[in-house]
């Protein structure tokens, strides 16, 4: 059994429970044991950051220490999440100064410190093909997806250092995670481009103009579903889809799906669930 | 001094001229090829002299030095000449049968043979005998360039060519190497016809010898290099030694020949002069070979280390005609030294390939800011980033233009619209007094510590301003964003002390408004890109810290700050509902209705057949807003004090 402290990022206990539903089951079929981190709190979605920097890095520097004292490593689902801690950590690694700050507010708010010395963060994806093996993943499938599938990066994880293994810039992981679920992965140019999640409510058109572009870009490739490794940005590409393609004139009509969905579809969880997307891609997919 | 005895010209002519230049007495470029002229010839014909024609004795000595420097000045080496007989540097071992048909390239002195661990074999007789079967010229050329390889590992190499050699001469030599190309069905070239049907005949014995072949072919064909892989099993069992196993090379046929030769060479290296096999000095051959116990550095410094491994890789090329209107990729497959640039990669592109190629060429003087392209997704300058940094061997790398620029021709953008804004902006300096500073002619002149210039450098040190609008995600769907590159500059000049009260106002109206610091859709789009990106990012980050400051949170990014801030501080996490009506208000509340999000949202769509109460729920606990969050409040996290008290001990704002 593999175990790690489990942060569920901004959204995957609010507005996306789907998420909650499915990477639960999923990891107890694949042998991820999840540690909750008790108290952890919000990582500040880079929003925070922009009205303070030190208080974004210090609510970060919490979430550390607590994970820290469950003696686990992180893993989330969340891209958005996952780039926003690995900063914080690098940022602690990298600047003694930062830490020295941070530590003494949580010395003295929280009674705790981190120590950012051994703890590592990772998404979901960069466990399943570093850690667990696709072959595990693959003897595992139940439900072969059998469909052409886009998948979806964004920006936020898709630097060196905080995606595993795989390119940052060329990034295959999660195609090679969809072939061992039994799908099909299909290519297009904007899997790692913004869509301006962090904006979404900010932000009118150039937001929705960014969200149709990655969501035609998959439709144009042939995919019948995009899945998304970054829970927040899922928001943009599925809530947003229509409003995107009416703004920017673009085909955007098709089912967007988080990762850890995809995934316990395809090892048996929620067959009912299953057969309604791929009800809904054989209607409105490509 | 030697004599130059025979001259003659190879295909593949590229009618520069220099030949004709230097020496007009020997050399005559035709609209084709360049000829030997008739009168310096016994032969007096008038061609290349592929049938290696003398030049007339009288004429030997007056022009052997001149012919010598028009085969060092052709471009594509293809002047070929050959010493009188016993002359000090004629190669030696020419092959018995071969006399008409050597094409002499060992004539640069042998590589000096290591005294110590590599002694065994350097002494004695270094002949290589490289055969060539060739129809079209490619592996004639391979076989030369071989030839020249070969030096480097202390072999005396000749190239022979097939046609017209006596099979009963294999023997004579111990080291053999065979490049052949396949013709036709799995046929042998031409020159190479008779040859094989004479060793097929008499079957020499060739017990002595060791060899190895590199074969090229098309895989397009079923016969795949059989001709190669005819010599390969022919040698074997007539009982030569295979020294390295037979190379099969496509079309593309450098790469894989890069591959075979210097191993090849290598191990044929260590066979010492009585036709036995060194394996121990194996090694130490291949460091012989690649130069590696050479003095490196010269001269009172270190030079800089050089990275040169070799990179085959795919290139694929954005094109775009602008007369035609019409746009598209090209596809090239391409051999290169991965410590080359980018922009060398284009450079060779445009010389050998496509003469039509457009993209921006670099200044000698260090980075050009506008010689950026989009590589492999990366936003990077052209002439100072190398091709290994990006790329890896066997990969391919798509080149396009940066984003966000009107394309003029293929890679080439124009910055107009990045010049046009700058202008506008005014991120010049405009100067209040300092400390009763002025010019002689009166003027206001600003003054500043060499610490606070430091800071200023360091917010906007990054190679290119046009490039770091190029990074942003944003830029190129938001035609009224004046994009990053822009924002550092207004950014760096609100913070020079040395600046106007008056123009630090108007750095930060024009950062606050629309087009300004906050149209940037997703900072992290920008912070990806390397060391520039990172710098743009903390930059862009501190600016809009400021701006909330100095504008008390108003607008919608403004009230989006402060309210994420205060969901997070009153639970622990965020609760979207509440940002969304804040946010939002009820016109942008309105418009979700009317656009079908709020639909969407509710009706399960994101949820992929989970409970829709979920959805419903938003709605029906009052005073709950439209959203996909059921509840009006968030639960707060465990030890949620912990949450308030860090919020009140570094922000008291929220």
């Amino acid at each position: 059994m593999v175990k790690y402290s489990y942060y569920p990022g901004n959204v995957a206990r609010q507005s996306s429970y789907e998420v909650e539903d499915t990477i639960q089951p999923l990891c107890k079929t694949l042998g991820i044991e999840l540690f909750e981190i008790v108290g952890y709190n919000s990582d500040g979605g880079n929003i925070i950051k922009q009205g303070n920097k030190d208080l974004q890095l210090t609510l970060n520097a919490r979430n550390i220490a607590l994970a820290e004292k469950n003696g686990h490593h992180i893993i989330t689902a969340c891209a958005s999440a996952q780039g926003i801690l690995h900063e914080a950590l690098e940022t602690f690694r990298n600047d003694p100064i930062a830490l020295a700050n941070a530590n003494t507010v949580l010395s003295k708010t929280c009674g705790i410190t981190a120590k950012v010395d051994e703890i590592t963060t990772s998404h979901l994806l960069h466990v399943l093909v570093d850690e667990i093996g696709l072959d595990k993943v693959e003897d595992a499938v139940i439900n072969p997806l059998n469909m052409d599938v886009a998948c979806y990066y964004g920006p936020h994880m898709q630097r060196a250092g905080a995606c595993g293994g795989d390119d940052a810039w060329n990034p295959n992981y999660m195609e090679k995670l969809i072939m061992a679920l039994g799908g099909r992965p299909v290519e297009y140019k904007s899997k790692t481009s913004s869509v301006g999640n962090p904006s979404l409510l900010s932000l009118g058109d150039s937001v929705m103009k960014m969200t149709a572009r990655v969501l035609n870009d998959a439709k144009k490739a042939g995919a019948q579903i995009i899945v998304s490794a970054c829970t927040q940005s899922h928001s943009n590409l599925d809530s947003y889809q229509g409003k995107a393609g009416r703004v920017a004139n673009k085909d955007t009509n098709i089912p967007a799906v988080n990762l850890t969905e995809i995934i316990a579809f395809a090892l048996g969880h929620f067959p009912d669930r299953f057969a309604q997307l791929k009800t809904r891609a054989l209607l409105i997919g490509s | 001094m030697p004599t130059v005895a025979k001259v003659w010209i190879e295909e593949d002519c590229i009618t520069c001229d220099a030949c004709q230049d230097i020496l007009p007495e020997v050399f005559e470029v035709t609209d084709d090829t360049s000829f030997i002229k008739a009168e310096v010839r016994e032969d007096g014909s008038f061609d290349r002299n592929t049938g290696f024609s003398a030049i007339k004795n009288e004429f030997r000595s007056e022009f052997s030095e001149l012919i010598e420097e028009a085969a060092d000045a052709c471009p594509v080496e293809i002047i070929k000449f050959e010493y009188e007989a016993g002359a000090e540097a004629a190669t030696e071992e020419v092959a018995p049968a071969a006399e008409e048909a050597v094409a002499p390239v060992a004539i640069e002195a042998v590589a000096g043979a290591d005294d110590g661990v590599l002694a065994p074999v350097m002494a004695g007789d270094r002949s290589l005998a490289i055969f060539f079967g060739s129809q079209t010229g490619n592996a004639a050329g391979l076989a030369e360039k071989t030839a020249k390889m070969a030096v480097n590992y202390g072999l005396e190499p000749t190239v022979i060519d097939m046609d017209g050699y006596d099979p009963a001469a294999f023997s004579s030599h111990k080291r053999v190497l065979i490049i052949t190309s396949t013709w036709g069905e799995g046929e042998m070239p031409d020159n190479a016809d008779a040859l094989w049907n004479a060793t097929v005949a008499s079957n020499p014995p060739l017990s002595n010898v060791h060899f190895s072949v590199c074969a090229i072919g098309d895989t397009s064909y079923d016969e795949f290099c059989k001709a190669g892989l005819d010599w390969d099993e022919k040698f074997k069992a007539l009982g030569a030694t295979c020294i390295e196993d037979i190379k099969l090379c496509d079309v593309d046929f450098e790469p894989p020949w890069l591959e075979w030769a210097p191993m090849a060479l290598s191990k044929i290296a260590c066979v010492d002069s009585s036709g036995t096999f060194h394996e121990e000095l194996l090694e130490a051959m291949i460091a012989f070979g690649a130069g590696e116990e050479e003095e490196a550095d010269v001269g009172d410094f270190t030079p800089g280390q050089i990275v040169q491994a070799d990179l085959s890789i795919t290139m694929r090329i954005f094109r775009y005609n602008p007369i035609m209107a019409q746009s598209g990729y090209d596809t090239v497959a391409v051999a290169l030294p991965g410590h080359a640039s980018l922009e060398d990669a284009l450079v060779a592109i445009k010389r050998e390939v496509d003469g039509s190629l457009t993209f921006r060429s670099g200044s000698i003087a260090g980075q050009d800011p506008l010689t950026g392209i989009k590589a492999n997704g990366r936003i990077l300058p052209a002439d100072t980033t190398r091709i290994c940094d990006v790329v890896s061997d066997g990969d391919t790398l798509t080149i396009e233009p940066v984003p966000g620029y009107d394309v003029v021709k293929d890679l080439m953008v124009s910055y107009d619209r990045y010049d046009s804004v700058r202008a506008e902006s005014k991120p010049w300096m405009e100067a209040d007094p300092r400390q009763g500073e002025r010019l002689i002619s009166g003027a206001a002149m600003g003054t500043m510590t060499s610490a606070e210039a430091t800071y200023l450098h360091t917010l906007a040190d990054v190679g290119s301003l046009q490039l770091v609008n190029a990074m942003s995600d944003t830029y190129d769907v938001d035609e009224e964003y004046t994009g990053p590159g822009i924002a550092l500059q207004r950014w760096v000049r609100s913070q020079d002390p040395r600046s106007g009260s008056a123009h630090v106002k108007q750095m930060f109206e024009l950062m606050q408004r629309k087009g300004g610091v906050w149209d940037e859709a997703d900072i992290s789009s920008i912070q990806r890109h390397g060391i520039d990106g990172a710098q743009a990012a903390d930059s862009l980050y501190a600016a809009r810290a400021r701006l909330l400051a100095e504008y008390k949170f108003t607008g919608r990014s403004g009230r989006l700050v402060k309210n994420y801030s205060r969901s997070v501080k009153l639970s622990g996490n965020v609760n979207e509902t509440t940002l969304y009506r804040s946010v939002l208000g009820p016109l942008g509340l309105g418009s979700n209705i009317m656009n079908g999000v709020s639909l969407r949202m509710m009706l399960g769509f994101t949820r992929n057949g989970g409970p829709i109460m979920r959805g419903f729920q938003g709605m029906l606990v009052p005073p709950a807003g439209i959203g996909k969050i059921p509840n009006m409040f968030n639960g707060k996290v465990a030890n949620h004090h912990e949450v308030v008290a860090i919020f009140n001990e570094l922000d008291s704002r929220f």
